[in-house]
């Protein structure tokens, strides 16, 4: 190899997102926290600006890889994509903005109770590796098998939220997008977003703290579902469309007939499980999106709008 | 929220890099010349770097977040804090070769302590100051005295530990010998590193940009020494002349006069310095939290150079330390 390309291959950082996050910790976060008198958390900082920076280069790599591919191979074409932008909100809302930074301390107190409580009786807290001590020094296979216990349970979480009806209110919100693009991943009552933090917590209580130290995984995962929302004609074909959940595949699930009680394609990554339990359907084309009893304003109004009609479909459940 | 989300919203923690490959550099094997062993708590790996020609070995695994380390008493095994691991890793010292592990809740900073009775255990997560027997790691007295521990020193005598409270903003005095803590004394936003020095305990002010110095009897700041924005961790020179302190937000290393404490030099060191260790040669190996590099600072030149390591690098260990007396007395460990 040539000098000038040795020369090159060094100034690549090994950790380019952990040392962009390091950058940002110490030019921007550090210098808040120190006149916020809040420095007991420059330790757990450090991972919140991580996150931050996973969340917007995914965003980044979601925008350049589906913007084109939405606009050459599109399912729909829309006059007016205005409900579109609300999604945007949502994204960076559920990406860089709060949502990360709440979830994070609300799951850091209740692990910090449960790990005491059960330091003071003698036990340490479960993990993966610990559970089966195979997997140690095998990080790799370690996090696909997070992977994959993470999106099993999952897989059930979006189903029994279709299953009640109570839940499905909130779950409506996400269903109700008619003009369904790659930012619509996390348009979430965030009512919704609770519960399912809550649903992951207790996994992630029972399996151990997930390892985020591999960032390219985790930003393929998620792009994958990001991808899987896009407005996008693309089947991954037979093998594929088995293997990884597609345009095509979660369309079905987002389609005018998969919205309610009685829905299909629940996977949000791996199809696998919806194969498992006889809830795939390979077959329906790319038809519309959206939920025919869902009120306007979940469908098309602002943030605030669909918020609140989340809370009021909520209430007329409840009043039967 | 999907599975994957709740990955990336989990900030946590830990462990090793993808591309780290630590099968591929095991076999690569290790010199025999010193080593310095540098525990990334970002990237849940340990790199063993030889010394000589700065050039890193290997990677060894860890569970999560490799923070602090502590050397056992006959300095035959290098213990490795993997807090939200919940487990002490154990490494030959010499050749960083991994001996076993054992689960213990959330090991942040660990030391012995000067008569190798006691293991002293700080966990910063789950708000615990355990008190171990050395000999058999089994739990002698578990203390919940403030928010956050963080650091911690013992008297020569081997009587008392202090432990910083992060959180609480305190520091705490243990006896040993009854278990019960003495006193507990306001110190400042969020102490840190603490050390024995002089018949005083020195406490580094991360909230603030001074190191304060108590008194041991009654936790009694008698002064303040001001250093720079982020004051984190205070060290000894092994010829006893200088103290450096890290300061974290300012991105530097103050220089005190280790006899007046009076202020010698500030040396800009961006990059997060935490952790140091004083080489033989008079060069400092720093680690540098936030740019994934090991610091080498030679006061000479006033040069740093730079290593490339896993992701988050915490605590650093050199192999010299275990024939090199001075900076072994330094260190309390001898």
């Amino acid at each position: 190899m040539g000098g000038a390309a040795s020369s090159l291959l060094a100034a690549i950082p090994a950790h380019p997102f952990n040392d962009l996050a390091g950058w940002i910790e110490q030019v921007a976060v550090l210098p808040v926290l120190y006149r916020a008198g809040l420095m007991q958390w420059s330790e757990l900082s450090f991972g919140w600006t991580l996150v931050a920076v996973y969340g917007v280069t995914q965003m980044i790599l979601a925008y350049a890889v589906c913007v084109p591919l939405e606009r050459r191979f599109p399912i729909e074409r829309w006059e007016n994509a205005k409900p579109v932008f609300v999604d945007v909100f949502y994204t960076f809302l559920a990406r860089v903005g709060i949502l990360p930074v709440m979830t994070f301390v609300i799951f850091y107190a209740a692990q910090v109770q449960l790990d005491g409580f059960l330091a003071d009786r003698g036990y340490v807290p479960p993990m993966l590796e610990t559970m089966i001590p195979a997997l140690f020094g095998h990080p790799v296979v370690t996090f696909i098998l997070y992977a994959l216990i993470l999106d099993f349970t999952d897989y059930w979480r979006h189903r029994l939220s279709h299953r009640f009806s109570i839940w499905y209110a909130l779950h409506a919100v996400h269903h109700a997008q008619r003009q369904m693009t790659f930012w619509s991943d996390d348009r979430n009552h965030f009512m919704d977003e609770i519960l399912s933090f809550l649903w992951f917590m207790v996994v992630g209580l029972m399996i151990g703290i997930p390892p985020l130290q591999f960032p390219l995984l985790i930003l393929m995962l998620r792009f994958v579902e990001s991808f899987s929302h896009a407005n996008i004609r693309l089947s991954f074909g037979w093998l594929g469309e088995r293997l990884l959940v597609s345009p095509k595949f979660h369309r079905a699930h987002h389609a005018l007939l998969g919205a309610g009680q009685d829905s299909c394609n629940y996977g949000a990554v791996f199809p696998f499980w919806d194969m498992m339990f006889r809830t795939a359907d390979f077959t329906r084309d790319f038809g519309p999106t959206g939920d025919h009893t869902a009120p306007e304003a979940m469908a098309s109004g602002s943030y605030v709008a669909q918020q609140w009609s989340g809370l009021t479909q909520v209430a007329r459940t409840l009043r039967g | 929220m999907t599975g994957s989300s709740y990955l990336a919203r989990r900030t946590l923690l830990a462990a090793p890099a993808l591309l780290a490959l630590p099968a591929v550099a095991r076999a690569a094997g290790g010199g025999t010349g010193p080593i310095a062993i540098v525990l990334n708590s970002g990237g849940a790996t340990i790199s063993i770097i030889d010394m000589t020609t700065r050039k890193v070995l290997r990677e060894e695994p860890t569970y999560r977040e490799p923070s602090h380390w502590a050397l056992t008493p006959d300095r035959k095994k290098l213990l490795i804090a993997d807090a939200s691991g919940n487990a002490i890793f154990f490494l030959d010292p010499a050749t960083g070769a991994e001996l076993g592990h054992k689960l213990i809740p959330d090991p942040y900073q660990l030391w012995f302590s000067p008569d190798g009775r006691y293991l002293t255990v700080t966990c910063l997560r789950l708000n615990r100051v355990d008190v171990y027997h050395a000999a058999s790691l089994t739990l002698a007295h578990r203390f919940k005295v403030g928010e956050m521990p963080s650091h911690l020193t013992y008297t020569p005598d081997s009587k008392t530990v202090f432990a910083s409270m992060q959180q609480s903003g305190t520091v705490v005095a243990i006896d040993l010998a009854s278990m019960t803590p003495r006193w507990t004394a306001p110190v400042g936003k969020t102490p840190a590193g603490v050390m024995w020095h002089d018949e005083m305990v020195l406490t580094a002010i991360m909230g603030s940009d001074h190191v304060a110095v108590l008194d041991p009897a009654n936790g009694r700041i008698t002064r303040t020494i001001l250093t720079d924005k982020g004051a984190h961790n205070i060290f000894l020179t092994p010829d006893r002349a200088k103290i450096y302190v890290t300061n974290r937000v300012a991105g530097s290393l103050t220089v005190l006069d280790a006899k007046t404490l009076g202020f010698i030099k500030r040396i800009p060191m961006p990059g997060g310095p935490d952790d140091l260790c004083f080489a033989p040669d008079g060069r400092l190996w720093i680690a540098l939290r936030f740019s994934s590099r090991v610091g080498v600072y030679d006061p000479v030149t006033d040069k740093t150079d730079h290593i490339p390591v896993g992701r988050s690098p915490h605590g650093i260990f050199i192999s010299t330390l275990l024939t090199d007396h001075p900076a072994l007395a330094a260190m309390k460990l001898a």
